[in-house]
C-alpha cells in the first residue's frame, strides 16, 4: 500500500513537472503549427542559469531570471530565427520544426560543454527533505512540484481563457488565416506563444533535477522529450488532453519504475522509456491521440 | 488527332446519386441531393457559393463520407470505397484551386497514371525490364496526351514555372491520364483569361467528342455551362432546385432569383 | 526523364568517378579510407531516411533504430551466441530485419504522418536503446559485441585472413572494406535512383505534396506511406551492417537519438528528396567531425579532445557547425547542397535552374505551385 501511494505521489508530481513542458509544446502548436524540438535545450537553459546564479542571488533570484532568461531566449528564437524559415511556403511550420533540431544541437552542444562531465546542484530550498503524510513520506520537492506546477498551469489557464492573447490563440489555432484576416497579430502571438512555453519549461527543469534526481546533468534536456508523449496523447492542440496525458505519462513511469521488481521482464529502467511505450500503444489504437478535437486527422 | 484511351469499354456507366446527405457538425452542407449522369454527356452543377458544389464533388471522388445517401457508378457502390479505389474505377478529377506535385508536367501527367500502372518498390529499385517498359509505355501516352491538351511543348518543364493558365491544364491533362470513364472538373476555366477559357473550352468539348467519357462539370462561367452541358442541376444551400437542360434551367424563376439574379454581374466579368 | 543524350555520354561522369573511387585505396592511408567507408555507410543510411523524410515527406527521427536492428541484426545471426550463419547471409537477413521491424511499426507510420510521425518515432530510438541495454543474451548489453566480419567465397574482408597484397598495396582491413562499401553504395545508389524515378517515387511526392491529390489519382496513401517506411528502414539496416563491419564492435549507446539526429542533419543539408544530395550531406557531417579531430591542433578554437573543461573539442565544433547549417540552410538555401549544386550548374550552362524557385522545404517540402492558402484551406475541408 505505502508502495502504491508512494508511486502514485511521485507520478503526479512528475506529471505536474511534464504538464509544465508539454503545455508549451501545445501552446507553440497552437500558435504556430511547429513542433518545437528545442525545448529540450530551452529546458537546459534553464536548469543551467539557476545552477550557475543560486549562489549569488540566491535560488528565488536565480529562477526568476532563468524563467524570464528563458523566456525571452524562446521568444527571440521564435522572431529572430523560425518566422523567418518557410517563408510562403505552405508547409512552413514544417520547415521551421526542422530548424528548431538544428537550434537544439547548437544549444545543447554548447550547454552540454559548459556543464562538462559535472553534477549541477540548484540550491533548491527543498533540498532532500521530506515530509510525513499519514502512511508515506513523501520528498518536499514533489510536493512544491505539484503545488507549483498547479499555480503555473492554473496560471496557464487562465491566459488561455481570459486574455485577448488567449482568444486569439484559439482563433490562430482553429484557422491562422481566417484569424489573420480579423486582425489578430499572429507574429505577436505566437512569440508570446514561445515565451510562455520557455518560461514553463525553465520552471518544469528546477523540478526536474530536484531530489531525488541528483541535479543538472547534460543530458538533462533529454527529458523534454517526455513530455512528448504526454502532448501527442492529448491531441497536440488541447490544453486540458496535456495535462490528462501528462498526468497518464508521469504515473505510468513512476508505477513502472515502483514496480520494477514485479515487471523485471522489461528490464532495469523501463520506467524511464515507458512513456513512450504508452505513446506507441495509443496511436496505434488513435492515430489521433486521446483527445484530438477537430484536427484529428493531423496527428 | 486519335484518341489516347485505350480502354475498349464502349460508353461508361451511368453515374447515378440518390439522396446525398452531408453534415458537418450540424451545418447540412448537402441535403437529399438526387442527379444521373446520363452515359457520355456533360453534367453541369452550379449554383452560387457555398451552395455544395465543391462538397458534392468531394463526396464523388470519395474524400468525404456522406451521412446518407449513395453514389453508384453502373453497378459500383462508390460511398463506401477510399479514393484510391475509385480512381480505380475510372472516376478522376481536378480540383477548383490548383493541386499539382513537384517536378515537371511529366511528373505530374505519370501520377496520373498510377492506377493503371503496376510497378511496385521491388520492381522500381531493380529497374526490372518490365518495370522499365512500363515507365516507357505509359510516358508516351502521357505525351499523348499532353499533346491532346496543349501542353506538348511544355511536356519537360517544371510545373512550378507555367502560367496559371498552363498549370491548371496540367490537372486536366492528370485527369486524363487515369483514362476515366467519368470526369469531374471543378471550376476548370476560373482565373482564366479569356483566350485560355476559350482554348480550354475547347479541350473539354474535343476530350469528350473523342473519348466519350461522362463529365461532371462544376463552373460559374455560365458561357462555358450553356455551351458544353447536356443536363445541369442547380444547387441552393445544398439541396438541388432545378434539373433540366441549359434552356430550361435558366428559364426556371428560382434559379434566377437563387444564382443567375444575384451574381450574373459577376459571371460576366 | 527522357534525356536525348546518347548513354555512355550521360554515364561517362558517373564511370568516372566509380573508377576514381576504386582506385583511392592505392593512394590513400587508413585514415581517409575510414573517413570514406563511413561516408558511404551514412550515405546508405541517409538515402534511406531522404526517401522516406525528403521525398516522402515523413519525418523520422527512429532511424537509429533502424541502423541498430541492422547492426545487431547482423552481429547476432552471424556470430556466437546466435545461429552462427554465414556472414552473408547474415547481412541480406539483417537487412530484411530491419525491413520487418519498419513494417512492425506500420500501423503508426501508415497512419501518422509528416511531423508528428517525428515524435511517434522517438519512441523507436529510446525503447530500441532501452532493448540493446536489457536483452544481454543477443545483445550483449552496456558493451556490446564483437563483430565477425563478413566472409564472401573465401574472402574475409577484415585483416584475420590470408595476407593480401594488390600492385604493390597491402590490403588491410580498410582497403578490403572500402570495396565492400563501394559496392553496397553503388547498389544503394541504383536502387534507390530507381525507385525516385519510377512509379513509387512519382507516388511518394504526391503523397507529399497533397495527400488529396494523391489520393483521387489512385495512390493508396497508408500503403505507401508504410512502404517508404519498410524501404527506408532497409537501407538504414544495410547502413547498419557496413558501419557494424567497420567500427568491428557495436555498442548500444552509439545508436542514440543523436545519431538519428544525424542523419536528419544529412540530408537537409544535402538538400532534401535527391540521392547525390543524400550522399553529400553524409560524406559532410560524418567527415567533419573526424577531420577537425585529426586536424584539431592547427585550428583556430578548436581544442584537441578530452584538454580540459570548457574548451571546444572537435566534436563539438563540428556538432556546432552541422546545427548552425541546418538553420542557415533552411533559412536560405532551403534545396541544400543538392540545390547549389545545380544552380551553379545551370548557370554554368547559361539556362533557368530545373529546381522550383521556392526551394524545397523540408520534410513536406510543399510546392510553389500550390496557392497557399488554398491547400491549407483544402485540407482542413477534407478532415471533417
Amino acid at each position: 500500500m505505502t508502495g502504491f501511494l508512494d508511486s502514485l505521489l511521485g507520478g503526479l508530481a512528475l506529471g505536474s513537472v511534464y504538464a509544465l513542458i508539454a503545455l508549451g509544446f501545445v501552446t507553440i502548436f497552437k500558435a504556430s503549427g511547429v513542433l518545437s524540438f528545442t525545448h529540450g535545450s530551452l529546458l537546459l537553459l534553464g536548469g543551467y542559469l539557476v545552477a550557475v546564479l543560486h549562489d549569488d542571488i540566491g535560488f528565488a533570484g536565480a529562477l526568476a531570471v532563468a524563467v524570464l532568461v528563458t523566456a525571452a531566449a524562446a521568444g527571440a528564437l521564435d522572431r529572430l530565427v523560425l518566422q523567418r524559415a518557410g517563408g510562403t511556403d505552405p508547409h512552413a511550420a514544417h520547415v521551421q520544426t526542422i530548424v528548431t533540431i538544428g537550434v537544439d544541437i547548437v544549444l545543447v552542444t554548447d550547454l552540454a560543454r559548459r556543464i562538462g562531465g559535472d553534477l549541477l546542484p540548484l540550491g533548491d530550498p527543498w533540498g532532500s527533505a521530506v515530509t510525513d503524510l499519514g502512511p508515506v513520506t513523501v520528498a518536499d520537492s514533489r510536493i512544491a512540484a505539484i503545488l507549483v506546477s498547479a499555480v503555473a498551469i492554473g496560471g496557464a489557464f487562465a491566459l488561455f481563457r481570459f486574455t485577448p492573447w488567449g482568444l486569439s490563440l484559439r482563433a490562430a489555432a482553429e484557422d491562422r488565416e481566417a484569424a489573420a484576416l480579423m486582425g489578430v497579430r499572429l507574429t505577436r502571438v505566437r512569440t508570446a506563444a514561445w515565451c510562455l512555453a520557455g518560461g514553463l519549461a525553465a520552471l518544469a527543469a528546477v523540478f526536474l533535477v530536484a531530489f531525488p534526481a541528483p541535479g543538472l546533468e547534460r543530458t538533462t534536456g533529454q527529458i523534454a522529450l517526455k513530455a512528448f508523449p504526454a502532448a501527442i496523447l492529448g491531441g497536440m492542440t488541447s490544453p486540458v488532453g496535456a495535462l490528462v496525458g501528462s498526468m497518464l505519462i508521469g504515473l505510468t513511469e513512476a508505477f513502472v519504475a515502483g514496480y520494477q521488481t514485479d515487471l523485471h521482464v522489461l528490464g532495469e529502467g523501463f520506467g524511464d522509456v515507458a512513456p513512450y511505450a504508452v505513446m506507441v500503444l495509443v496511436l496505434l489504437v488513435r492515430p489521433a491521440g486521446l483527445f484530438a478535437a477537430k484536427g484529428a486527422a493531423r496527428v | 488527332m486519335t484518341a489516347p484511351a485505350a480502354r475498349t469499354a464502349p460508353a461508361p456507366p451511368a453515374l447515378d446519386v440518390r439522396g446525398v446527405t452531408v453534415r458537418f457538425a450540424g451545418l447540412l452542407a448537402l441535403d437529399d441531393v438526387s442527379f444521373t449522369v446520363a452515359p457520355g454527356t456533360v453534367h453541369a452543377v452550379i449554383g452560387p457559393n457555398g451552395a455544395g458544389k465543391s462538397t458534392c464533388f468531394n463526396v464523388l471522388s470519395g474524400l468525404y463520407r456522406p451521412t446518407a445517401g449513395t453514389v453508384r457508378l453502373g453497378a459500383a457502390e462508390l460511398t463506401r470505397l477510399a479514393p484510391h479505389r475509385i480512381a480505380a474505377l475510372g472516376v478522376a478529377r481536378t480540383f477548383q484551386n490548383i493541386v499539382t506535385t513537384q517536378g515537371t508536367v511529366a511528373d505530374n501527367l505519370m501520377l496520373g497514371r498510377h492506377a493503371l500502372s503496376h510497378s511496385g518498390f521491388a520492381a522500381s529499385a531493380l529497374r526490372l525490364p518490365r518495370a522499365v517498359r512500363e515507365q516507357r509505355e505509359h510516358l508516351a501516352k502521357a505525351r499523348e496526351i499532353a499533346e491532346l491538351t496543349g501542353l506538348g511543348a511544355h511536356f519537360d518543364s517544371p510545373v512550378a514555372l507555367l502560367s496559371y493558365g498552363d498549370r491548371k491544364r496540367v490537372e486536366l491533362a492528370r485527369a486524363l491520364c487515369l483514362e476515366p470513364r467519368v470526369l469531374l472538373l471543378d471550376e476548370p476555366v476560373a482565373g482564366m483569361n479569356a483566350a485560355e477559357r476559350t482554348r480550354t473550352t475547347r479541350v473539354i468539348g474535343e476530350i469528350r467528342a473523342e473519348l466519350g467519357l461522362s463529365v461532371v462539370l462544376v463552373e460559374h462561367d455560365m458561357g462555358l455551362v450553356m455551351r458544353l452541358a447536356d443536363e445541369v442541376t442547380v444547387l441552393d444551400f445544398g439541396r438541388a432546385i432545378a434539373h433540366g437542360t441549359p434552356d430550361e434551367v435558366r428559364r426556371e424563376p428560382e434559379v434566377l432569383r437563387a444564382y443567375l439574379g444575384t451574381t450574373t454581374g459577376e459571371d460576366a466579368a | 526523364m527522357s534525356d536525348p543524350r546518347p548513354h555512355l555520354l550521360k554515364r561517362g561522369p558517373l564511370l568516372l568517378t566509380a573508377l576514381l573511387l576504386c582506385a583511392l585505396p592505392f593512394y590513400l592511408d587508413a585514415f581517409w579510407l575510414r573517413i570514406g567507408l563511413f561516408s558511404m555507410a551514412a550515405a546508405i543510411g541517409a538515402v534511406g531516411l531522404g526517401l522516406l523524410s525528403g521525398t516522402a515527406g515523413q519525418l523520422s527521427l527512429g532511424h537509429a533504430f533502424f541502423l541498430a536492428v541492422g547492426a545487431y541484426g547482423y552481429v547476432w545471426l552471424a556470430g556466437e551466441p546466435g545461429p552462427g550463419l554465414p556472414p552473408a547471409v547474415a547481412l541480406v537477413l539483417a537487412v530484411l530485419l530491419a525491413g520487418a521491424a519498419g513494417g512492425l511499426f506500420s500501423p503508426v507510420a501508415g497512419r501518422v504522418k509528416g511531423i508528428y510521425l517525428g515524435v511517434a518515432t522517438l519512441a523507436l530510438v529510446f525503447l530500441g536503446h532501452h532493448v540493446l541495454l536489457t536483452a544481454d543474451s543477443v545483445t550483449g548489453g552496456f558493451n556490446g559485441r564483437s563483430v565477425p566480419p563478413l566472409e564472401l567465397g573465401g574472402f574475409t574482408f577484415a585483416e584475420s585472413g590470408p595476407e593480401l597484397t594488390v600492385l604493390g598495396v597491402p590490403f588491410g582491413a580498410e582497403e578490403r572494406l572500402w570495396y565492400l562499401g563501394l559496392a553496397l553504395f553503388a547498389v544503394t545508389w541504383f536502387t534507390a535512383r530507381g525507385l525516385l524515378r519510377g512509379r513509387p517515387g512519382r507516388a511518394l511526392v504526391a503523397l507529399r505534396d497533397s495527400e488529396t491529390a494523391a489520393s483521387v489519382m489512385g495512390v493508396h496513401v497508408a500503403r505507401y506511406r508504410s512502404a517508404a517506411f519498410v524501404v527506408s528502414s532497409m537501407y538504414a539496416g544495410l547502413a547498419g551492417v557496413l558501419l557494424a563491419l567497420s567500427f568491428r564492435r557495436v555498442v548500444p549507446d552509439y545508436f542514440s537519438l543523436a545519431l538519428s539526429v544525424d542523419y536528419l542533419a544529412m540530408i537537409v543539408i544535402g538538400g532534401l528528396g535527391s540521392v547525390a544530395g543524400a550522399t553529400a550531406g553524409a560524406v559532410f557531417v560524418t567527415a567533419l567531425p573526424l577531420l577537425m579531430t585529426r586536424y584539431a591542433d592547427q585550428l583556430p578554437l578548436v581544442a584537441a579532445p578530452g584538454s580540459g573543461d570548457g574548451s571546444i573539442g572537435p566534436t563539438e565544433a563540428s556538432r556546432y557547425l552541422y546545427g548552425a547549417a541546418i538553420v542557415v540552410i533552411l533559412l536560405y538555401a532551403p534545396d541544400g547542397l543538392h540545390g547549389l549544386a545545380s544552380r551553379t550548374r545551370a548557370r554554368l550552362r547559361r539556362r533557368p535552374p530545373a529546381t522550383r524557385p521556392g526551394g524545397t522545404g523540408p520534410v513536406t517540402a510543399g510546392t510553389a505551385t500550390h496557392a497557399t492558402s488554398d491547400t491549407t484551406a483544402r485540407a482542413k475541408e477534407h478532415t471533417p
